[in-house]
């Protein structure tokens, strides 16, 4: 529909396919831009913290992660994003809007539920390279000792805020950054992989 | 002839890999696993610089990272680096090097003369010299001063290639790839840890390269080698080589810089040049080692008086014997090591001097228990004055002296947070004191100057760093080695030393120096320091430092820890500027924060500005359009005769909900909210709790427990941060969440008077928004465009009918479009921030300019939106008497009486006929503007008793551009006073 | 200087925001009646008037880069040894 058409990603344009920086040898990371991704902040009302988490138990079989973890339920994601809140992911490619829409009534009175799936711009960063890229911006420590998969973390990267978790043992990333700074994230991010070659697929 | 001074054999170079260099133009050879100084020794070139002060010829004096003579240019043209010293640069083929500080030519020093102005150029010269006439200074002494001294040039054009910051984190790290550093390594790292090991040099080692040595069943090199192998074989050990740890913070955080590629002419393709690292670290252990002492004589800085265990460096490792005769002045048993490895080398020891009475002769070599009281020569050291214990003096014809003054432990990076070190007499040094938590101290640099206590302490510390980080560990068994004796005895100068005596090389400071600063009363350590720059070149007084406290210490006839002790700061070891910025240059100096429609006004022309991150648009400027001030002009008249676009995406927006949502806002704004209606905006103002304002915005309710509240640009975040204090700090009881939504939506102002016109060719169901079904302060959730959800509310900052269309950000671009489409018919334009600064001002609202942290409600003509009713934050201390006094400066408008006349933000007024002084200051001009409407300048300010004071001309004086205008008072909306534009 | 977060562990204090004095209460928001000073006074010392004290500290600090808690770090300001870092809120 006319809907679809006319949406623009803040990376338009930049998000080829192909192979960059250092030519030889096999890209030190892949890096993607994730489309379709809905997202929207679930933070508890107060005292609702039980009912909250029964909420989503009940409706996607998901416990809620009381620590920086990412917790998979049926066809959504929530990311622990601070206490008593959560980024809810979805990868079903939804309208704009639609996660709030989805969510409000199943927290009705026991989380308040904000649309955010247009703030944010979600990347991917997979290959054996993926963690000396990201320590170039990175303050945490992503040592699989550390920070494993299913790990959040809510920081900082290259002074601009981000939210990251580790997705599998590649190790594959996501990072979720506020869509105004997509572009200088992804100068950051292409000029630290440079050296190791990144390709988009 | 080349290399002529390189043994036939032996060292750690690699002879099959011959590399070319230059020094001042002319070609020479070294090899792979040369520094630049180990080459030019080799090749038998021995003077490479001027001195700061005197320009006196020097040499080489170390192979360090301590090195204060031998500083050179590297590389040409835009890479040109000066002040990089010889003894760290490792070569590499096509190296270009270029002496610095002389003029015309190194061996032709025109500047020399300074040595022979020496008389007048004492400590603290340019305090007493260059002081009269004042006028001078900048003209003449200081161009002059600048020419004379400072070091090497800067290449004066942008750095062409790119520099890292990146973090690491480890459970133990090890500075320094020494004995001890080696060994502690070993330890953590057998035990599981993640270990980082830095090593300055491009080779792992420390003295283990640079003795004769054997460790275990090896030479100490080999040693090295293998311990290396293991280290690297471990996964969880990370060795960086080329890396120096530079500082030492707060919480187990150190600063290291990687020279990744200074080895090269030009870094590889995407690689940087540097990579300065935050490392992370559990444990530390310190094994950096020790420099060794210069000892005090006359004509300590000939070129060819080298330290000794730097020369054993250059014999052991880079296999180059620096001169044929030598002299060995030591006052340690270290000196029987030097004599034994410079015969081995083919140099003839003539003797060595040794100052102890008790000094054990070394085998058939010639012992003289004395001191050298001068070096004699010119550009290259020729011979030696000595005077023996005995009173005897003789003179010794030789073209090197190894001097050595004992150790100094490189205790640096223990001290930064503040820990005294401590001296300790039996080492005649100072030993790191307090220690940062989690610091060990191992190897020379914790005073060990045994071998086998350095590997012994190394292992025992890496195991207990890695103890501490939850593992078990078990230090490595200590290879065997054989026993070595270190005894020292201080000499901190030659008495009756004839000729200059340099305590501080790289600053051109002697003893006289010092010993005037005593009589002149500079006697603290802090003073001496600043009085004659003792310490204070680039080498940081690494050999300099304890020599000059010693002998500020003996003339004043205190102990040394009396006197005081030296105290380090990070850095360590310099750090390029391009290195401390990283990615973080040219565009990404910070981040840009980008609108939704950036893209659109960038293909339209627009000229940006910087508000915050955020870059907007200023203005559109059309082709034939002279200047700035012609397009916010027609901007700002098309927004009142028809309709303009703006895009005001950037303004802080929060989304806020929760059954006590209302009564939270109350208690953050001045104004209430909990009696908004829903499908209603309200304008709110926040003060700080000093009773100041804060911020404002306008707040819309969007159902009985959510609010959509707004913020300026600026404060965006700091007002999120308020309203969390608020929450979190001061009413947790309140049930109340808060979510930043700023970049969720997409946020359009479209203003005039044909705005409803263009909105109802977009918006899905045009008679939703007719006047009367959506009046002014209405909000309305509705679709556009075919089916996207969307939000229109209707507010004004311009003063004409207008609105703020919201929408999902990844349809700003679409929507930008669609309403520069449907408004064609209308004559829509976009605006500019330009241009909503003028409309603003016409209207007489206040923005940042009078938000400016000084103003109350009650200045600004706000006072009314002050609730009597409720609590709010601000509420008690904006009553305070001073925050309600009568006399304080209130918000109203200026017109120029001369029309042509233009106005100044900044200006201040004064009453006619009085004098225009501080005293007599009324107030000032927040924000000017040139009105199309009016047809020109109007003001917005601050002046006392405005409101009595309407018609009233007062002179609006600007001494800082110069200037003064009349002005006259007036109300400050200038357009439109009743506001009948809005409700169209 | 690290701060460990309760909720996300441990981090550098670029990621946080100081504000100061964890100890002071604020008042209620009534406005003092003229003549009590004691009231008007509490108000001046809880918006301006902070100690000092050579030693340890309890101080407010905000993971502005993080989960946006508001946290109580005890701090000894003498060698910025952190000994104790909790939640604000209940």
């Amino acid at each position: 529909m006319a809907e679809a058409a006319a949406a623009r990603s803040a990376l338009e344009g930049l998000h080829r396919p192909g192979r960059h920086g250092k030519a030889e040898g096999a890209p030190g990371v892949t890096l993607a831009e994730l489309q379709g991704i809905g997202l929207a902040s679930v933070i508890v009302r107060k005292g609702k913290a039980a009912q909250a988490s029964e909420a989503a138990k009940r409706s996607f079989g998901v416990d809620l992660p009381e620590t920086p973890r990412r917790a998979e339920g049926k066809g959504i994601e929530f990311l622990w994003a601070g206490p008593g809140q959560w980024l809810a992911l979805s990868r079903d490619g939804l309208s704009a809007g639609e996660l709030e829409a989805r969510l409000a009534p199943v927290f009705a009175g026991l989380a308040s539920v904000a649309e955010q799936s247009d703030g944010r711009t979600v990347l991917r960063i997979a290959g054996p390279k993926a963690r000396d890229v990201l320590a170039k911006g990175l303050p945490i420590d992503l040592h699989p000792r550390a920070f494993r998969p299913g790990d959040t973390a809510l920081t900082v990267a290259a002074l601009i805020g981000a939210q990251i978790w580790q997705v599998d043992e590649v190790p594959t990333y996501e990072l979720a950054v506020f869509r105004g700074f997509a572009l200088s994230f992804w100068h950051f991010l292409t000029e630290s992989a440079a050296e190791y070659g990144w390709e988009i697929r | 002839m080349s290399q002529t001074s390189r043994l036939a054999s032996g060292g750690l170079v690699d002879r099959g890999r011959p590399l070319s260099f230059t020094f001042d133009g002319a070609r020479y050879e070294g090899f792979a696993g040369d520094t630049l100084a180990a080459a030019l020794l080799a090749n038998g070139q021995r003077l490479v610089g001027r001195s700061f002060k005197y320009h006196r010829p020097r040499g080489i004096l170390s192979a360090g990272p301590e090195e204060p003579n031998a500083l050179v240019e590297l590389r040409a043209g835009a890479r040109r680096e000066p002040n990089t010293k010889a003894t760290t640069i490792e070569l590499y083929d096509g190296l270009a090097a270029d002496s610095q500080h002389r003029w015309p030519s190194l061996k032709g020093d025109l500047l020399a003369v300074n040595s022979l102005l020496s008389p007048f150029l004492p400590a603290g010269f340019y305090y007493k010299t260059f002081m009269w006439p004042a006028s001078f200074w900048e003209k003449v002494y200081e161009p002059m001063i600048r020419r004379a001294a400072g070091l090497g040039r800067a290449s004066g054009v942008s750095d062409p290639d790119h520099y890292e910051k990146a973090t690491a984190h480890c459970d133990v790290l090890v500075i320094g790839s020494g004995p001890a550093g080696l060994m502690a390594a070993l330890s953590a790292g057998r035990a599981g840890a993640r270990v980082i090991l830095c090593e300055e040099d491009f080779r792992l080692g420390g003295r283990c390269l640079a003795e004769d040595r054997r460790i275990g069943d090896s030479r100490a090199s080999a040693w090295a080698e293998t311990v290396e192998r293991q280290l690297a074989a471990m996964p969880e050990v990370r060795i960086m080589r080329r890396t120096a740890v530079c500082g030492t913070y707060d919480g187990g955080a150190y600063l290291a810089l990687e020279r990744v590629n200074d080895h090269l002419p030009v870094p590889p393709a995407h690689e940087p040049r540097q990579r300065l690292w935050h490392i992370i670290a559990r444990q530390s252990v310190l094994a950096a080692g020790g420099v060794e002492r210069p000892l005090v004589f006359g004509g300590n800085d000939k070129p060819g008086v080298m330290l000794a265990a730097s020369l054993r460096s250059y014999v052991n490792r880079f296999a180059v014997a620096p001169g044929q005769r030598a002299v060995v002045f030591a006052n340690n048993d270290d000196a029987r090591r030097t004599v034994a490895d410079l015969r081995k080398a083919g140099v003839a020891v003539e003797a060595l001097v040794d100052p102890r009475p008790d000094a054990a002769k070394p085998g058939d070599l010639r012992l003289i228990q004395g001191v050298v009281t001068s070096a004699k020569g010119g550009r290259s050291l020729e011979g030696v004055e000595i005077l023996g214990g005995d009173g005897k003096a003789e003179s010794i014809a030789c073209d090197l002296l190894a001097m050595s003054g004992g150790w100094n432990p490189s205790i640096q990076l223990s001290n930064h947070l503040g820990g005294a070190p401590v001296w300790d007499e039996t080492l005649a040094a100072f030993l790191a004191g307090p220690l940062p938590a989690g610091m060990q101290v191992v190897g020379t640099a914790a005073g060990s100057l045994s071998l086998a206590d350095c590997l012994r302490n190394g292992g025992e510390a890496g195991a207990k760093a890695a103890e501490a980080c939850g593992f078990t560990a078990a230090p490595e068994p200590v290879p065997s080695v054989e026993r070595d004796s270190n005894a020292v005895s201080p000499l901190w100068r030659v008495k009756g030393s004839r000729g200059k005596a340099f305590v501080d090389f790289q600053n051109d400071v002697t003893t006289k120096d010092v010993e005037l600063a005593e009589r002149e009363g500079y006697r603290s350590v802090e003073h001496l320091k600043r009085y004659t720059t003792l310490g204070m070149a680039t080498d940081q007084g690494r050999t300099a430092n304890v020599n000059g406290l010693a002998l500020m210490a003996e003339l004043t006839r205190r102990s040394i820890p009396e006197t005081g002790a030296t105290r380090f700061r990070p850095p360590y070891a310099p750090i390029a500027i391009g290195a401390l910025a990283g990615h973080h240059r040219g565009k990404d100096f910070r981040p840009t924060r980008l609108p939704p429609s950036h893209q659109w006004a960038e293909a339209r022309g627009a000229v940006f500005v910087e508000t915050g991150m955020w870059l907007r648009a200023q203005w559109y400027p059309l082709p034939g359009e002279k200047d700035w001030q012609t397009s916010v002009d027609r901007e700002v008249k098309q927004v009142r005769e028809a309709v303009g676009v703006c895009d005001v995406s950037t303004l802080g927006k929060i989304d806020v909900q929760g059954t006590d949502a209302g009564a939270f806002l109350d208690r953050l704004y001045c104004n209430t909210f909990s009696t908004l209606a829903v499908g209603k905006a309200r304008y709110g103002l926040m003060l700080r709790e000093d009773g100041l304002v804060m911020d404002d915005g306008t707040t819309s309710r969007l159902a009985q427990d959510r609010f959509f509240m707004t913020t300026t640009t600026a404060n965006a975040a700091k007002v999120m941060q308020h309203m969390e204090f608020c929450h979190q700090v001061l009413w947790p009881e309140l049930d109340v969440q808060m979510v930043s939504v700023s970049e969720q939506w997409a946020q359009f102002s479209i203003a005039g008077p044909r705005s409803r016109d263009v909105l109802q060719r977009i918006v899905d169901a045009p008679d939703a928004i007719a006047n009367d079904a959506m009046p002014y302060l209405g909000v309305k959730d509705l679709t556009v465009l075919g089916g996207i959800r969307a939000r229109l509310f209707r507010i004004s900052f311009s003063g004409e009918m207008a609105y703020e269309l919201s929408l999902p950000a990844r349809y700003g671009d679409a929507a930008i479009r669609a309403l520069m489409e449907a408004g064609r018919e209308f004559g829509i334009i976009p605006y500019g921030t330009e241009a909503l600064g003028v409309m603003r001002v016409e209207k007489g609202h206040v923005a940042g300019n009078e938000l400016n942290g000084q103003t109350t409600a009650g200045d600004l003509g706000l006072g009314r939106m002050m609730s009597s009713k409720k609590d709010y934050i601000g509420r008690v201390m904006a009553g305070r008497p001073g925050l309600v006094d009568p006399d304080r400066p209130r918000f109203t408008g200026f017109k120029p009486v001369n029309k042509a006349d233009r106005l100044r933000a900044g200006a201040h007024f004064i009453a006619q006929g009085a004098e225009a002084t501080a005293k007599n200051d009324q107030g000032f001009m927040t924000s000017v503007a040139h009105s199309p409407i009016l047809g020109h300048w109007i003001g917005l300010g601050l002046l006392a008793h405005a409101t009595e004071r309407m018609g009233e001309v007062v002179r609006a004086c600007d001494p800082l551009r110069g200037g003064e205008v009349l002005v006259e008072v007036c109300d400050p909306v200038f357009y439109d006073p009743k506001g009948e534009r809005l409700h169209g | 200087m690290r701060i460990k977060c309760p909720y996300c562990g441990e981090r550098g204090n670029e990621e946080f925001a100081y504000h100061g004095d964890a100890t002071v209460k604020r008042p209620d928001g009534r406005i003092p009646a003229a003549g009590d000073d004691a009231a008007f006074q509490a108000w001046m010392d809880y918006v301006y008037l902070r100690d000092n004290p050579m030693g340890v500290h309890r101080e407010l600090w905000y993971h502005a880069s993080g989960c946006h808690a508001w946290l109580v770090v005890t701090r000894d300001v003498r060698n910025h040894a952190i000994s104790a870092v909790e939640p604000v809120k209940p």
